[in-house]
């Protein structure tokens, strides 16, 4: 009885300090926080300052392009002009912090611009409002007038990546298949443009259907599919010369969805012989070629791992299109994908951590990320036709593109965050379907 | 020696005690089916067996009574001994007899009759509720926001319009637009997960036509009534303002050698601290920043105000460098910004908060 009293007493006591005791501490208050907020980080980029006469115009366009090169990641919001406090009217000057703050900025960039003998310095500089410290170290950048956007998407790619320690994504290209014309007379021809659709330039005449481009690694070369010759065959294109040749490859043999491998050495690609088509490796200066899957089904779209090591791409040996990974010089494939409808165009990260692909599922079209083994997969779109994934030179961003339904529907190209967030329109001259985005410059 | 006899001799008298008297050889009784009964006197039963006359059936002959213009109208039988001889009412169903020659019912009969119940509605409902769905929002928060009214700004506080007014009562307080927190869910929606599209907000109720007003009220009811409240709120927050500055004064006051120890902070006050820093960490779910648990240490003076150079990282993991420090950067900024004048502590516990260490762990942000 006694013990029975003396367990109950000693029951109660825990009970009551046990938590007084868990509240008692030596050290430190320790708290742990693991939930937090998803929103656009506020900074504020006020007019890079003109140092030189006639630098006015070019500074304020400088300073909007880093703006919108920002803003447009959905990863940060702009504060307005309009609510400024304090004015940056030289670049030397030091930075009121206590201005910024009470506009809730908690980034600063700031910058100038001279402009002499035909040649432009732009210069700025990242501060961390609430810490009142620079983020980093001034830097600065010099070129010729025309070239006054690609030094501000540098500018910008420097600010993003002091702030979010990612490498970024601004002074980098995309080339795609512009579309023109009526649905069943469209005319195709290969063009690059910035990854901001600005500075369009066509690359191919438009007199043969091009399809699927895709740059290398370095960005100085473009392979694509074109019915030149009458039947679909791999090209491959010099961007700096224009200047593109027929791979080789067998007469009357049709070849396509090429992908260049990192080393930018091998090309993958398709051969469809009969009413099978098989992946193929080609190595581009000896042109010998080697035979990476041999079912009797269709396996195409291929596209290496970063590190080279790997291939995924898209089969229907399994009675549908699903997605398999198999060893870069072939051999045994194992199936990735296990949801629910059709998967396509597998592309591989930059990162190497995940895997981007279409999705054909209940008459949608999706556009979707999964791991690499195939796990937490995640559709990011849903239309009417989404297809043709690629990835930002960072890993951060998908592009694709998006038909309209009937007659009269349109390719346009739209870009998304791999969290799902930030759906936008690539603005384009004409239709644009097919993008594959370069390196970052 | 003999102990296991013992046991044996004492487990065997159990058995044959339990077995004498535990009723195992007892059988059950017969299983005898009861049935309740009632008592009935004669009487009352000589009541029950008269006939009684069936005031439904006494009704019915007025309605199978044919319309004066019909002629050829043969009477049926039932009709004739209706009155006289109910009959037993035949709940079966009816013989299929031959119609009666009768017109039918005038139509006005049938007007009286209530109408049948309607049938209650088919509901296809699953057998498993869904999920509410998250409506999509630019910010995600730990708790979601209903989008603000049209004309409120965005700010943190809710706060309602305050108008300049030409009567004489109006407060203290200032002229204010209304704000309202911006809208937030809970996770992010992707395009393929987005609901879709239905009203988030219903016509308000019509109010009901005014009644005439019995008798205005004088309005020097309504001053007298309303005039006391500010002073008394004075009172109050003079109460409250002399206690904190008298705490204050007593912290204030303790001996900078004072022991550590004293009454620790208690959950609410935690969780306060903790809620005020979450609101402001800005999580780039996208990020490999986001990978990482980030431990920041940092020293806080009396009025709960972080001192920024004690600052510092004490330690990481789940990512590399450049992950680190981005993950360490956001942290310092959420306990920087959302700071304002001082983190809501009692000042008589500075001891316990006044060194702290604030882990960050995005793991339950990640999939969002």
């Amino acid at each position: 009885m006694k013990q029975f009293v003396a367990t109950c007493l000693t029951t109660l006591l825990l009970a009551v300090m046990g938590p007084l005791m868990a509240l008692a501490q030596n050290g430190p208050l320790r708290i742990e926080i693991t939930e937090g907020v998803v929103e656009p980080l506020p900074y504020a980029v006020p007019d890079f300052v003109a140092e030189s006469a006639g630098a006015q115009e070019l500074a304020q366009q400088i300073a909007r392009v880093v703006a919108d090169d920002l803003t447009g990641t959905g990863l940060f919001r702009e504060v307005p002009r309009e609510a400024h406090i304090s004015r940056i009217t030289s670049f030397g000057s030091p930075v009121q912090f206590a201005d910024w703050k009470a506009i809730n900025a908690q980034a600063l960039v700031s910058g100038a611009v001279s402009s002499e003998g035909g040649r432009v310095v732009v210069k700025f500089r990242v501060w961390d409002v609430f810490a009142g410290t620079e983020l980093g170290e001034g830097m600065q950048f010099a070129g010729s007038p025309d070239g006054w956007r690609r030094m501000a998407h540098k500018v910008a790619d420097q600010v993003y990546s002091r702030i979010t320690g990612e490498s970024g994504y601004f002074d980098s290209r995309v080339v795609f298949v512009s579309e023109s014309g009526p649905k069943d007379q469209r005319a195709k021809r290969l063009a690059v443009m910035d990854y901001d659709g600005a500075n369009v330039q066509y690359l191919t005449s438009g007199d043969a259907l091009v399809l699927a481009p895709r740059f290398s690694n370095d960005g100085e070369r473009v392979l694509y599919t074109s019915y030149e010759t009458g039947l679909p065959r791999v090209h491959v294109l010099e961007v700096g010369t224009v200047q593109s040749r027929i791979l080789p490859g067998q007469d009357g043999v049709m070849s396509f969805a090429p992908r260049f491998a990192p080393d930018g050495q091998t090309v993958v690609y398709s051969i469809t012989q009969g009413a099978n088509t098989d992946i193929w490796a080609m190595d581009i200066a000896s042109g010998g070629t080697r035979q990476l899957t041999s079912a009797p089904s269709i396996e195409t779209a291929p596209s290496y791992s970063p590190d080279g090591s790997q291939i995924v791409f898209e089969s229907d040996r399994s009675g549908t299109q699903q997605l398999y990974v198999m060893p870069a010089s072939g051999g045994e494939a194992r199936r990735i994908s296990s949801g629910q409808g059709r998967y396509s165009t597998p592309v591989w990260s930059p990162r190497g951590d995940m895997i981007a692909f279409t999705k054909q599922n209940a008459g949608r079209f999706h556009i979707g990320v999964m791991r690499t083994d195939g796990s937490e997969e995640r559709l990011l779109t849903a239309s009417f036709l989404d297809e043709g994934p690629t990835w930002s030179p960072n890993g951060r961003v998908i592009m694709f593109a998006r038909e309209t339904q009937g007659a009269q529907g349109a390719s346009s190209l739209y870009s998304v965050d791999i969290s799902g967030r930030n759906l936008k329109r690539v603005r384009t001259p004409d239709g644009a379907s097919d993008p594959s985005w370069g390196p970052l410059q | 020696m003999h102990t296991g006899h013992y046991i044996s001799g004492g487990a065997h008298g159990v058995l044959i005690l339990w077995a004498l008297f535990g009723g195992i050889f007892g059988s059950d009784p017969p299983d005898v089916e009861v049935a309740e009964v009632s008592v009935v006197s004669e009487a009352e039963f000589t009541a029950m067996m008269a006939p009684q006359p069936d005031t439904s059936a006494a009704e019915e002959p007025a309605a199978m009574t044919p319309p004066e213009d019909e002629e050829a109208a043969p009477e049926t039988p039932a009709q004739e001994e209706a009155p006289t001889a109910p009959p037993e009412p035949d709940v079966a169903e009816p013989d299929p007899a031959p119609q009666p020659a009768v017109p039918e019912p005038a139509p006005e009969t049938t007007e009286d009759l209530a109408p049948p119940p309607a049938p209650a509605p088919e509901v296809e409902a699953p057998d498993v509720a869904q999920r509410p769905v998250p409506r999509p929002a630019p910010r995600v928060a730990p708790e979601a926001v209903p989008d603000p009214a049209p004309e409120a700004d965005v700010a943190p506080e809710v706060q309602e319009t305050v108008e300049e007014s030409d009567t004489a009562e109006t407060s203290d307080a200032e002229e204010q637009q209304a704000t309202a927190p911006e809208a937030a869910t809970t996770e992010i929606i992707t395009e393929a997960e987005e609901p879709a599209r239905a009203p988030t907000a219903s016509v308000r109720p019509q109010t009901r036509p005014n009644r005439p007003a019995p008798a205005t009220e004088p309005r020097e009811t309504e001053q007298t009534e309303t005039a006391p409240e500010p002073a008394a709120q004075e009172d109050v927050e003079e109460d409250t303002a002399s206690a904190i500055a008298g705490a204050l004064e007593e912290a204030l006051a303790e001996p900078a050698e004072s022991p550590t120890e004293g009454p620790p902070l208690t959950r609410s006050e935690t969780d306060g601290f903790r809620i005020a820093v979450q609101d402001c960490w800005v999580v780039d779910v996208g990020s490999q920043a986001a990978n990482v648990t980030v431990t920041v240490a940092f020293d806080m003076d009396r009025s709960g105000q972080v001192v920024a150079s004690t600052l510092r990282m004490s330690s990481a993991s789940g990512g590399d460098a450049s992950a680190t420090e981005t993950a360490f950067q956001a942290a310092r900024r959420a306990i920087l910004r959302c700071q304002g004048d001082g983190y809501t502590l009692p000042p008589e516990k500075f001891d316990q908060w006044k060194s702290v260490e604030m882990t960050f762990n995005p793991e339950s942000m990640r999939i969002r």
